[in-house]
């Protein structure tokens, strides 16, 4: 049985904290629920991100998610 | 007054055409930071390779899509490129603007980044250049608020549709493009502003099999348009051209010389599917394969049928990971009803869409999936009876095969019983 939409949220944030990749492709969510759907999925990546607890990395023509801070950001960089 | 010395930049000034280098210093006027990409791109000719480093964080909130972040690998160099981001607007359909819409937009552009635009970007974006991260929500919130203009697509998106000028200018178009492409873009806002899938997926909407927006070429899945009765002939007017009364091509690449129907028109027929009666032009229209040629030379005398829908094609794209890819034939004709909200059409996408999510690998486009996975497997997740015409040409390329349980008996055989009418 699919994960409720909150636990489908920590599991994902959960995820993306401890993966030693800080940046991870929505597909790479997949495995926190093998029982969700992709969109169901999608959707929970996407409203972590509306509240501030995810961030995406776009390199224009492909998009990941990290955990806020995790980020590659070229600014915080100095650039 | 140049900031850098760019002779290379300068070098390209020199020829017949427009010179976006003449375009850049004409804005630098304005935009001093432009004197920065010409030193910048100097420098890259220089070094032979980008001095743009892509990518980033960067983006309005609420959306996944629409900024591009763009950084310099030279910002102590280049202070007025260190942070370039490019901003891409959804284009209204058919790309229909007013003067008044468009002299707003360019103050504001002005105001906020750099001036630059490109009209239009190859997924059919109008393409503004280059801003500060600081301009991006008062841009976003003045483009929303005043202009009444929204973001369009990019990364892991569905990218903004684009159509063809469709019915509402060409007599070709087999539906209303501006139509199917609206309903598309509105009903899936959420696909074009936050990341869905695997990677980019792209519609584009052509009226005619002349594809004036290279739906074929570019894009996922490619609705164009045709028809499934017979071309329609006046026969009045073949004899109109034939007499040189009217002009072939619209009177465009005429060398003067008298039209020649057998050599411009019936020779060329890819199927060899049209002749002569007398004076009476004939099609055996099974065979056309909507090329389009014999319409788009006599206008006058040859139109679309009017039981008219459109094919979809999927899986084209353009060599970024793998190398480039024209559309499969999947859907040859389906009708496009405003009525019923384009719904046979909304099946086939969402039905594309939940396959390529669970089956696509990252950073895979639709038809680099179909190809892995094979193209029996894609139509059968489509619950699409293979027809002869998906398949290019017998034997060369056989891959539709038969399931076991298509197969009377199965796999399964005697072998004692097959040697003895089979000896080895």
């Amino acid at each position: 049985m699919a994960m409720s939409k909150e636990e489908l949220k920590a599991a994902i944030l959960d995820k993306a904290m401890k993966s030693p990749k800080p940046q991870l492709y929505v597909k790479d969510f997949y495995a926190c629920d093998p029982d969700a759907k992709p969109r169901d999925v999608k959707n929970a990546a996407n409203d972590l991100v509306k509240e501030g607890k995810m961030t995406f990395w776009s390199s224009g023509s492909t998009t990941m998610y990290a955990a806020k801070g995790r980020a590659k950001d070229e600014e915080s960089r100095g650039t | 007054m140049s900031k850098h010395d760019t002779p290379m930049m300068d070098d390209l000034e020199k020829g017949p055409w427009p010179s976006f280098v003449s375009d850049l210093k004409r804005q630098a006027a304005k935009s001093p930071q432009c004197w920065d990409i010409l030193g910048q791109m100097e420098q890259s000719y220089k070094d032979k390779i980008t001095h743009w480093k892509h990518g980033g964080i960067v983006g309005v909130f609420g959306y996944g899509g629409g900024i591009v972040g763009r950084y310099s690998d030279l910002p102590d160099k280049f202070p007025g490129v260190a942070h370039f981001h490019t901003v891409r607007l959804n284009q209204p359909s058919s790309k229909f603007y007013t003067t008044e819409i468009l002299r707003k937009l360019c103050d504001l552009w002005e105001k906020r980044g750099s001036g630059m635009t490109n009209f239009h970007g190859s997924t059919g974006d109008l393409v503004l250049l280059g801003t500060k991260t600081d301009e991006l929500e008062p841009l976003f919130y003045d483009l929303t608020h005043d202009l009444n203009w929204d973001l369009g697509g990019s990364g892991s998106n569905l990218r903004t549709p684009a159509n063809c000028i469709g019915k509402s200018r060409c007599e070709w178009a087999c539906y209303d493009t501006d139509a199917v492409c609206y309903a598309m873009t509105m009903k899936y806002q959420d696909e074009i502003h936050r990341p869905a899938f695997p990677y980019k997926f792209k519609f584009k909407f052509s009226g005619c099999p002349n594809d004036c927006v290279a739906a074929i070429a570019r894009s996922d899945l490619a609705v164009i348009g045709t028809w499934r009765d017979a071309i329609r002939i006046n026969q009045a007017e073949v004899k109109n051209y034939i007499s040189g009364a009217n002009k072939p091509n619209g009177g465009a690449h005429s060398k003067g010389s008298k039209f020649d129907i057998q050599k411009e028109v019936i020779s060329l027929c890819p199927t060899g599917c049209m002749w002569m009666e007398g004076d009476t032009l004939k099609i055996d229209d099974a065979e056309c394969t909507r090329c389009m040629h014999c319409l788009n030379v006599m206008p006058k005398a040859l139109r679309p049928g009017t039981d008219q829908g459109a094919t979809i094609m999927m899986g084209a794209k353009a060599p970024i990971l793998d190398g480039a890819q024209l559309a499969t034939m999947i859907y040859p004709f389906i009708k496009l009803d405003a009525e019923n909200e384009f719904e046979g059409l909304v099946e086939i996408i969402e039905k594309v869409w939940d396959w390529w999510m669970e089956n696509g690998k990252n950073r895979e486009r639709l038809g680099e999936t179909m190809q892995r996975i094979s193209l029996p497997v894609f139509l059968r997740v489509l619950e699409v009876e293979p027809i002869p015409q998906h398949v290019k040409e017998p034997r060369s390329n056989p891959y539709v095969f038969w399931r076991e349980e298509e197969v009377e008996g199965g796999w399964e055989r005697d072998v004692k019983e097959f040697r003895k009418r089979n000896a080895m």
